[in-house]
């Protein structure tokens, strides 16, 4: 088939769009330079496609998208980058039409499957999104806390307790999935669980005394105020632990005072 | 007997294996460093083991690490280091011949496997040591401005060693491709990557080939950097952000580019649980995207790269000031900008107001209106210099305002800066590619 070349007129309205940062108006020239060079090389239309919607400058994205699929309409990352695009300007259903185009000419783009589970979650379409995180997921070495987070997003919570514990055996016990997954379980009425997290976390800090008190904030909530006042009371003996020069600052001075009030409103043993 | 044609291919083929030992293409460098182990790397044209030959003696590389496998990317995890100790080291496919048998070494900086470098395992964390670092951002424009800002430093630094380095990000240009990193990192700094180890951030030239959240692409597969606090600080289980400490520094890497920057995020909730558990003197943050700029970058903009820069400074600047940061080091604009001593300004410019959000008047300057004093107390909004040092690579080209009133002076000219650590004691300079000092400033502790 005859590769049909945009005319001199429609390069430079594709081209268009005033940007304000001189290192952009390079980029953009180097750019047209090569497209005016090779007009029918879809990859430079996705380049400057994707120039533009990292400027937010959407229109100038979308006519370079149609153009690279008016060159190759089987390039795989034309149809992801449209996806992608729709997914940014607010039409996840539109991002959904492209991005199963985009994983039916590549299905395991792990990229794809990431951007298509977003459009099924900002949908609601929960069980959807859930297996494209799967998915994405399997072709992942090294997953990020934001991806599990994200995926928890839509899971059932014990499903996401699950996924969070998946991804801390991975990762690591990183504060933020040890929240997230302690929130859950608090959810659930697993204080017990929730606690342990807390106590691992303050195991493994240099100043425990914050996962101490989250413990003891815990515990309160959960109407056990004698064991509250015990990790109150393992977050004072942390603080007085500390150096001088720490121990002294406003804040540290702050937060004893904070302790000292809550343990006199808390029992010293059971009744 | 052989066959006559197999006798033809092994003659083809004998001399080309036997002399064609692979060639390192990019390294060694170190990464990760912490008082007892260091990462390793480097890479050859074709695979094969990796070895690393180390010990306290240059003659007596008597100790060996390896990967298992074979690999052309090689990456080595030296453990049970001696802090603050000299290790010389060589790598290669196999352990180098104990020391009867080992021809003389080579000189330290000649590249090539038998080459013998060298680095300094970090002190023990904690107690203050003497530490130099030398910060570089938006460097990797491969050019003469580059090279010409890089050789200065070296001048500069003589031999005085440096401890480590931080790169602000847009390390490589234009797209952050291999090649890119190749030409602008591994060929421009291939004596510091040996000795020094080297701690970047990612800017948005290095995004453009590299994605946070699947941790994925070439500034992920380049480098190996702590995601489980084990060179200090909170465990973060992402390279995109983390921290770890050198003697009494703690040093805290944002992504400003591609990880959520939300309030309720994954990175905000690390960095307040990481500045919550930290007890060093010092905390130095780094990142991309300035706080303030009004270089080749405009932080009153709220489209300029996508309200990034509002988001560093309305979201992440209060928990950091919060939190007692000292320093602030970030890229992007290309120029030099540096802020007085201030707190809480988390509005556009025409907000500023110098009698509220100036906490200490005058220039830091021991030889000018005195440095700047903190008390050694970790204090929330204790004040803290913001530094753009964004020109390792170019300058603008164009005049640029470098009128944004929170900064004491504002430079558009390439160069780099360097701060030197010692107690209680910081110290930073900007020097340009002429080799001119000029801009300095201290912080002092008590």
């Amino acid at each position: 088939m005859r590769r049909r070349f945009p005319p001199l007129l429609l390069w430079l309205t594709l081209a268009g769009g005033l940007v304000a940062h001189p290192e952009i108006e390079d980029a953009l020239r180097r750019l047209n330079a090569r497209i005016a060079a090779t007009p029918g090389d879809p990859e430079l239309f996705l380049e400057r496609a994707a120039l533009y919607a990292r400027h937010e400058d959407w229109i100038n994205a979308e006519a370079n998208l149609s153009m690279a699929a008016e060159l190759n309409p089987r390039h795989p990352a034309v149809a992801r980058a449209r996806g992608a695009l729709a997914l940014a300007t607010g039409q996840p259903g539109e991002a959904v039409r492209h991005l199963n185009a985009a994983l039916a000419l590549v299905p395991d783009d792990p990229a794809a499957r990431l951007l298509r589970a977003r459009a099924h979650a900002r949908l609601g379409d929960r069980p959807a999104a859930a297996r494209d995180y799967a998915a994405a997921l399997a072709g992942l070495d090294r997953p990020s806390p934001e991806f599990f987070l994200e995926r928890a997003a839509v899971l059932d919570p014990p499903e996401a307790l699950r996924s969070l514990d998946d991804a801390a055996a991975r990762l690591g016990d990183t504060p933020s999935l040890q929240e997230q997954a302690a929130a859950l379980e608090e959810k659930l009425g697993c204080v017990e669980a929730a606690a342990a997290r807390y106590t691992r976390l303050a195991r493994q800090s240099e100043r425990p005394e914050l996962w101490l008190i989250r413990r003891g904030d815990l515990l309160v909530r959960a109407y056990r105020p004698v064991e509250a006042a015990v990790a109150y009371r393992e977050a004072l003996q942390a603080v007085a632990a500390l150096p001088d020069w720490l121990r002294e600052s406003p804040e540290t001075v702050s937060l004893i005072s904070r302790l000292q009030a809550l343990l006199t409103r808390l029992p010293a043993s059971p009744p | 007997m052989i066959p006559p044609r197999s006798a033809l291919l092994l003659a083809l083929l004998l001399p080309a294996g036997l002399s064609a030992a692979p060639t390192i293409l990019r390294g060694p460098y170190l990464q990760s460093a912490t008082p007892d182990s260091i990462v390793i790397r480097w890479r050859t044209d074709t695979t094969e083991g990796s070895v690393v030959s180390y010990g306290t003696e240059r003659t007596a590389l008597t100790k060996s690490a390896k990967a298992e496998g074979v690999a052309a990317e090689h990456i080595v995890q030296l453990t049970g280091l001696q802090p603050a100790t000299k290790y010389y080291y060589a790598v290669g496919p196999a352990a180098l011949p104990p020391p009867s048998t080992e021809k003389k070494s080579t000189a330290e900086d000649a590249p090539g496997r038998a080459s013998i470098h060298s680095f300094t395992t970090p002190p023990p964390v904690g107690p203050a040591k003497p530490t130099r670092i030398w910060v570089l951002g938006d460097p990797g424009t491969k050019n003469d401005v580059q090279r010409a800002v890089r050789d200065v430093y070296y001048k500069y630094t003589g031999k005085r060693g440096t401890d480590l380095w931080l790169m602000l990000g847009d390390n490589a240009y234009p797209d952050g491709t291999d090649a890119d990193y190749q030409k602008a990192v591994f060929e421009m700094y291939p004596e510091t990557l040996r000795t020094s180890p080297l701690w970047p951030a990612l800017g948005n030239h290095d995004g453009k080939s590299a994605n946070s959240i699947t941790q994925s692409g070439v500034y992920y597969d380049v480098f190996t950097l702590p995601t489980r606090g084990q060179a200090g600080g909170v465990m973060s289980g992402t390279e995109a952000y983390y921290s770890f400490d050198y003697a009494n520094i703690h040093f805290i890497c944002l992504d400003s580019h591609d990880s959520d920057r939300s309030a309720g995020g994954a990175m905000m909730q690390w960095l307040k649980a990481d500045l919550a558990a930290t007890r060093r003197d010092w905390i130095i943050a780094y990142f991309h995207h300035p706080t303030y700029s009004k270089g080749t970058h405009d932080s009153d903009k709220d489209t300029d790269s996508s309200g990034r820069m509002n988001d560093m400074r309305g979201i992440f600047l209060p928990v950091l000031e919060a939190g007692g940061v000292d320093l602030v080091l970030t890229g992007h604009s290309h120029v030099y900008e540096r802020s007085w001593w201030i707190d809480g300004h988390y509005g556009k410019s025409n907000t500023f107001n110098a009698a509220q959000h100036v906490k200490q008047p005058g220039n830091g300057r021991v030889d000018g209106e005195g440095a700047y004093r903190k008390p050694r107390a970790r204090t929330p909004h204790g004040g803290e210099v913001s530094v753009v040092t964004g020109s390792a690579g170019h300058a603008s080209s164009k005049p640029v305002p470098l009128n944004h009133p929170v900064f004491f002076i504002g430079l558009n000219e390439p160069g780099s800066s360097v701060i030197d650590v010692d107690g209680l004691r910081l110290d930073l300079v900007f020097l340009n590619d002429k080799g001119e000092k000029r801009d300095w400033f201290t912080i002092v502790k008590e």
